[in-house]
Order: structure tokens, then C-alpha cells, then sequence
């Protein structure tokens, strides 16, 4: 019993942290004509509990992208300077695009371990009912 | 009679392993982006039940007693599959079907301890 609690809470780590990246892909696309915006990125790591793996994911800190923001050529622009150039972003749309594919398909494959699981674990409440 | 109740043993040693290696695959579908994780697996039943046949004794005569056998606990252990890039080992595909075919050995098991349950019942004659 304690198997199946621990992996659907595995489970359920793994949802909440690809909807977590999720939510800062869409601020990234959201932001996509924002000038002076860095796009975010989240990264991954195991969850620590009591010292030991407990097997779950967690997201790490968000991280700002330091790569050059886009240089934009707009004399009307108010944020212009001296030569007609301001600051756009450096989010990459194609990039967003994958990355949220990616998220997608990771959290299909973390709702179907759920669905698996929460299935044997009736098979097992069944025998009882009987 | 008592001797067969082995079989309800064999039956919840089994849905237990399937619920180890469940709850194993869940946390390597989970961590199926983390940089660097590893992923692991727990060898199959049959495996974990087959007895090594180096401690196997003979035994010539029915009074000879074996020695109870019984699985040994399921140990995750770090595949060796290569990794991507950013040194994460879990390929999605082969994790999905070993969460199938856990998901079939769990019903298996819990379908013999069934009918094992209902041959029982029968003979009380119930």
C-alpha cells in the first residue's frame, strides 16, 4: 500500500513540476515583444527528504536567460537611444514552442503512470469487496 | 491443504514486487527531465524468484526439508542505458512499457489470489 501512496505522490511531483514549467513557457510567450525582457527558465532536480532521494522531482530556482537581448532598429520607438536601437527580448518562439511540447509530453507520461496506478490499486480493493 | 496456501505467498509476494517496481517507474517517468538522474529499475519477478541454483540443496527423500525460499527484496539498481546530453538515462518508451507490463503482472498475481481464494471457499463449501 505504502508502494502505491509514494508512487502517486511521484507521480503527482512530476504533474505539478512540468505545469510548473509550463507557466513560465507561457510567460516567456506572453512577454515575446516586451522589450528589455529576459526570458525564464526552470531546471529540474530530485527531491531531498530527510537526506535521502525520495524519488520525487522538484523545480530548482527560476533562472533569468543572460544570453544578448535582440537589438531592435526603431528611431519612434521611446525606448530608443541615440542611434534608433533598443533593447527587445531574447526569447526564441521556436524554442517555446518545443520546450512546451516537451512539458506536454512528459506530463501525458506522468497522468498515465497516475491512471496505471490508481488502477492496480483497485484491482486490489476489489479483492477485498468479494 | 496448508500446503497450497503457498500459492496465496507466491500470489502477494508478486503484487507486492509489481508495487515496488510501480512505484520505481513512477519516479523515473517523473524525473524524465532532470539533468544528470539516472534511471533505475528492479529486475523482473521472475527473476527476484528463481532461486540461485548454487543454494539449491538436493533433497533424495521426502523427509529432506528445503529451505524456505523467499524472494529477496527488491533493490532499485541504475540501468545502464546511455544518456542524453544533459546525463539523464530515462527513455520515456521503455519506461511506459515496463509500467504496462508491470500494471499485467499486478492483475496476474491478484487473479490467481482470486481464484485461489475462490478454490478455497469452494472446498469449505461456502
Amino acid at each position: 500500500m505504502t508502494d502505491f501512496s509514494q508512487a502517486l505522490t511521484v507521480a503527482t511531483s512530476g504533474m505539478r513540476a512540468q505545469a510548473q514549467r509550463l507557466r513560465y513557457v507561457s510567460e516567456n510567450i506572453a512577454n515575446t515583444d516586451t522589450p528589455g525582457y529576459h526570458r525564464k527558465t526552470v531546471s529540474f532536480e530530485e527531491e531531498i527528504d530527510q537526506g535521502r532521494t525520495s524519488g520525487a522531482v522538484t523545480t530548482g530556482p527560476m533562472r533569468l536567460d543572460q544570453s544578448e537581448l535582440e537589438t531592435m532598429y526603431d528611431p519612434s520607438h521611446p525606448l530608443a537611444d541615440s542611434n534608433g536601437n533598443y533593447q527587445g527580448t531574447n526569447v526564441n518562439l521556436l524554442l517555446e514552442i518545443a520546450d512546451a511540447r516537451e512539458a506536454q509530453r512528459s506530463y501525458e507520461a506522468n497522468l498515465k503512470m497516475f491512471d496505471q496506478i490508481r488502477q492496480m490499486q483497485q484491482g486490489l480493493m476489489d479483492l477485498l469487496r468479494k | 491443504m496448508y500446503e497450497s496456501l503457498d500459492i496465496f505467498r507466491t500470489a502477494a509476494a508478486m503484487a507486492r514486487h509489481a508495487g515496488a517496481r510501480q512505484a520505481v517507474v513512477a519516479g523515473n517517468i517523473a524525473n524524465a527531465d532532470t539533468p544528470g538522474y539516472r534511471a533505475r529499475a528492479i529486475a523482473p519477478f521472475s527473476q527476484a524468484y528463481a532461486p540461485d541454483s548454487s543454494q539449491v540443496m538436493r533433497s533424495t527423500r521426502p523427509g529432506h526439508v528445503q529451505p524456505d525460499f523467499s524472494p529477496a527484496a527488491a533493490r532499485p539498481e541504475l540501468t545502464d542505458e546511455e544518456p542524453s546530453p544533459n546525463g539523464n538515462s530515462v527513455s520515456l518508451e521503455t519506461e511506459m512499457l515496463n509500467g504496462v507490463e508491470v500494471a499485467r503482472e499486478h492483475s496476474r498475481a491478484l487473479a490467481i489470489y482470486k481464484h485461489a481464494l475462490g478454490i478455497l471457499r469452494t472446498s469449505l463449501g461456502r
